[in-house]
């Protein structure tokens, strides 16, 4: 239990981290917020109104007090509003992520499905197909930009196969975003694993368990799946900073209308409010994916290897 | 004391200086100026005047692919000079400071780690306005972490190993010990470790590009000009080619040229 507690403290002080990061980036921008809103808004910036700006959100205060003030807000949901469509933020993120978490998480588990037989039937026969296959995926990953394999999916779905069904409005227009997104993880994900299985099966209890009389194929198995386990969940939990940026990218190529799609289009008109929460949305995401990774590692390796 | 590559690391200099030089060539000429627009020579095919065929606007693209490459290249050098620089820096310091000071560089460096390198740039370029040096410097600012950790771990290993205690025991200075010892095994994995990673930030810089945020939206980028000619894919598709091709063979060349190893941050963990 106090180890939950330290990693739970250790994820609240990187999001504190990065609400500094975030607010400074806000605060160093060149130009005045307030007068940057108005002129986006095509509003005259006279003194009054940017005064009135500034008190509202507390820019007329010192430097912490105005951070304790953007904090305080944002961490009761006034994530500001949005220059562009005069929304507030956070409605506007709300709406979009059921998009948003149905091509990352369905990407994640696409790639984990995929990750245990491929890296398995890997590490079993080196040099035999599936081996190669997953050197491929990993290259694949290093060297192929996603977005322009989902160019070249749309056409070759549209104009080759006809298939407009994964184009129109139902649940299968998330299954090209999905593949690809989980086409940038999984050869580094299959790695690590295939590399764990090899090095347990190398490792001295393998050997120990062997000497015993167990069969080695169970023992492989048991013993390798576990280990291997641990080293698949910490690269999960630091891929999973590809899949956020990898949401973006494909949101924008297949026009589904996520959260990525949503920053993608603030950034033009420099919607600062809307990229402040993206940030911190981010890292929330990043320090959720490590903190379950850490907590499952305790369920993999109860004693920790 | 000598020191060799991680085991398996093959590294290419001559790739890599191939690479470097034709870089500076593409930057300085291309057969035709990249952004003379003739609409009389529109989606033009492949042909000896214009060997890639020319886009929807009449301009050559193998000279868009050139200036692309050139503009590429330098915002990769940027990333990866800071990202191994900082990486080092902040890795070597933590190692021979102690207590608070030692506590912070990490905390410092892990919560860079934490930070997906795409969405700090983004959020970066999109304040501060773009520029090769910005947008190298965005996509550095949230991809040094992992260096600066990796060079931890390998400087706290290598102050730990007899030879170099021996060495300290004898009285050699500790700048000797830095120098002697600690620097030169930590440079090759990190070397491995980014050639493990280059590819991505390739990636990562087309995708800033394709997004409409990278170093020059005036100026042709191989994300850019994938963007533009996606809306042409249907009457023109080998104008998709083109610019993906590049970027693929550029992060094979860069992946091969300084050599990787993907066990590099594994093999080098503390614990």
């Amino acid at each position: 239990m106090g180890r939950v507690l330290t990693e739970v403290s250790r994820a609240a002080a990187h999001l504190l981290a990065a609400s500094v990061l975030a607010f400074l980036i806000v605060r160093a921008m060149p130009g005045d917020p307030a007068v940057l809103l108005l002129l986006a808004q095509g509003q005259a910036a006279d003194p009054a109104t940017v005064a009135a700006l500034h008190a509202q959100w507390g820019l007329d205060r010192d430097l912490p007090g105005q951070y304790a003030a953007w904090l305080g807000d944002f961490l009761v949901g006034d994530w500001r509003t949005s220059f562009r469509t005069g929304r507030p933020i956070f409605e506007e993120f709300r709406a979009r992520l059921p998009t948003t978490l149905t091509v990352g998480l369905g990407a994640f588990a696409l790639a984990l499905l995929v990750v245990r037989p491929l890296a398995e039937a890997a590490a079993a026969r080196p040099g035999g197909w599936p081996d190669r296959l997953l050197d491929a995926a990993t290259l694949g990953a290093q060297a192929v930009p996603g977005f322009w394999i989902g160019c070249i999916a749309i056409w070759l779905f549209v104009v080759e196969f006809r298939a407009l069904d994964l184009f129109a409005g139902g649940p299968l227009r998330f299954a090209l975003p999905i593949a690809i997104v989980a086409f940038a993880v999984l050869g580094p994900l299959a790695q690590v694993y295939r590399a764990g299985l090899r090095e347990a099966a190398r490792s001295d209890y393998v050997r120990a368990a062997l000497a015993r009389g167990a069969p080695r194929a169970r023992v492989v198995a048991q013993q390798g799946r576990r280990y291997a386990a641990l080293g698949l969940l910490s690269t999960a939990a630091a891929e999973a900073g590809t899949v956020v940026g990898g949401t973006a990218v494909v949101e924008t190529v297949f026009g589904l209308p996520g959260i990525g799609q949503f920053v993608v289009d603030s950034v033009a008109v420099r919607d600062f409010f809307v990229l402040q929460a993206f940030f911190m949305v981010a890292v929330a995401w990043m320090l959720l994916a490590s903190l379950a990774a850490r907590l499952a590692r305790r369920f993999v390796a109860p004693g920790g290897f | 004391m000598s020191h060799h590559l991680p085991s398996g690391v093959r590294r290419s200099p001559t790739l890599l200086a191939s690479v470097a030089a034709l870089a500076v060539v593409a930057a300085l000429w291309q057969p035709y100026a990249p952004d003379a627009v003739d609409l009389t020579l529109r989606n033009v095919g492949m042909s000896w005047a214009h060997p890639m065929g020319t886009d929807h606007l009449g301009r050559d693209v193998l000279s868009r692919i050139l200036v692309g490459f050139a503009r590429t290249l330098a915002a990769v050098a940027i990333v990866a000079s800071v990202c191994v620089g900082i990486g080092m820096a902040v890795g070597i310091l933590a190692s021979s400071l102690h207590g608070f000071a030692r506590a912070a560089l990490l905390r410092t460096a892990e919560f860079a780690s934490v930070v997906p390198s795409l969405v700090a740039a983004i959020a970066i370029v999109a304040m501060f306005g773009n520029g090769t040096l910005v947008v190298g410097l965005a996509l550095a600012a949230g991809a040094w972490g992992p260096h600066a950790l990796l060079a931890f771990g390998l400087a706290e290993r290598t102050r730990g190993e007899t030879y170099v205690r021996a060495a300290a025991a004898l009285g050699a200075s500790s700048a000797h010990v830095l120098f002697r010892h600690v620097l030169p095994a930590i440079v090759d994995t990190q070397l491995a470790y980014l050639g493990a990673k280059i590819g991505r930030v390739v990636i990562a810089y087309s995708a800033l590009a394709f997004l409409g945020l990278g170093a020059d939206a005036s100026r042709p980028d191989w994300g850019a000009m994938l963007f533009e000619y996606r809306l042409s894919m249907f009457d023109q598709p080998t104008l998709m080619l083109w610019p993906g091709l590049a970027i693929v063979l550029l992060c094979v060349a860069l992946r091969e040229g300084i050599g990787w190893d993907k066990d590099a941050r594994t093999r080098a963990a503390p614990h």
